[in-house]
């Protein structure tokens, strides 16, 4: 598998952990934070989607999605489940940042397109959850 | 110049190879010795001899440049409205970050400097407070554009 697709693998898995996660996310989430939740697994699912049909069809491997994933800390109310939103996001937001070296063309668009995009939507959490600073220069950037 | 080979005139097949490829070449020997001897004074006053092509801008340069410029706004406006300082200089350090890593990607670290609180890109920030930030946002959905558009590639250096 070349290491395009290899790198694209990865972001769908991430993106599995990504949906199973907006779960228990959107339960503790209410009026427009809960719409946000809904509207950001939408995202999610979408480019699932379409990493599935892309890597399927282009003869690499779709690797399976689990049936549950550990969570990095307990979600029990409002506060903890915006701070898992924005790992959430920040998190896919890596695997589509280290994507981008390794991709050409439109894979290289798409993957800039879901950094950004996800980079964006961890700031609003961010907002939300009354986090500092707002913004990381380099979002997905390892430390 | 005077054609020696026997020139067929309407003829609409081939009969004689030899002498059709023998007026080819004759035309092209003809050309050849045309554009050489066009050419040759030309080479000799030096008209053909372009200097080097000066070095491209670096396809990050403008990048850079607004980077520093949304960095001087956001601290001009932070300066201009104390109170959304908490909420400015963060982004404005972000772009400064942004700023330094493309200049030292690009070797441009010391070819400006960096942007100071005055140095608002636009003059002024507006005085009104949802003015100043209506106009910063317009900046940055800007320069969010610019950022993800594609950059030109450098062409290969000979």
């Amino acid at each position: 598998m070349s290491e395009s697709a290899e790198a694209l693998a990865a972001a769908l898995t991430a993106e599995y952990a990504a949906i199973w996660a907006y779960g228990p996310v959107g339960v503790r989430l209410s009026g427009a934070e809960r719409k946000a939740a809904a509207e950001a697994e939408a995202a999610h699912r979408a480019r699932r989607d379409a990493l599935v049909v892309q890597l399927s069809t282009g003869g690499g491997s779709v690797p399976p999605d689990r049936a549950g994933y550990a969570l990095p800390f307990p979600v029990t109310d409002r506060a903890s489940a915006l701070r898992l939103a924005v790992q959430v996001e920040e998190r896919t937001a890596a695997f589509w940042r280290a994507a981008l070296p390794v991709s050409t063309g439109a894979d290289r668009d798409r993957a800039l397109a879901a950094l950004v995009e996800y980079a964006v939507r961890a700031t609003r959490w961010r907002r939300s959850a009354g986090i500092a600073p707002l913004t990381v220069p380099f979002p997905g950037r390892p430390s | 110049m005077v054609l020696t080979c026997p020139v067929a005139m309407g003829r609409t097949t081939r009969q004689d190879d030899a002498s059709e490829l023998s007026r080819r070449g004759l035309l092209r020997a003809g050309a050849l010795l045309a554009l050489g001897g066009a050419a040759a004074p030309l080479t000799g006053c030096g008209l053909l001899d372009r200097d080097e092509p000066p070095p491209l801008p670096d396809p990050l340069a403008p990048l850079l440049d607004e980077s520093r410029q949304l960095a001087a706004g956001l601290r001009a406006a932070a300066t201009a409205h104390p109170d959304l300082a908490a909420r400015l200089l963060p982004l404005a350090e972000s772009h400064e970050a942004h700023a330094t890593e493309i200049a030292r990607l690009t070797g441009a670290a010391t070819a400006t400097a960096p942007p100071t609180a005055t140095a608002a890109p636009s003059g002024t920030p507006p005085t009104d407070r949802s003015a100043t930030l209506a106009a910063l946002r317009r900046s940055e959905r800007a320069g969010r554009e610019a950022a993800i558009r594609p950059a030109p590639r450098r062409p290969p250096s000979a």
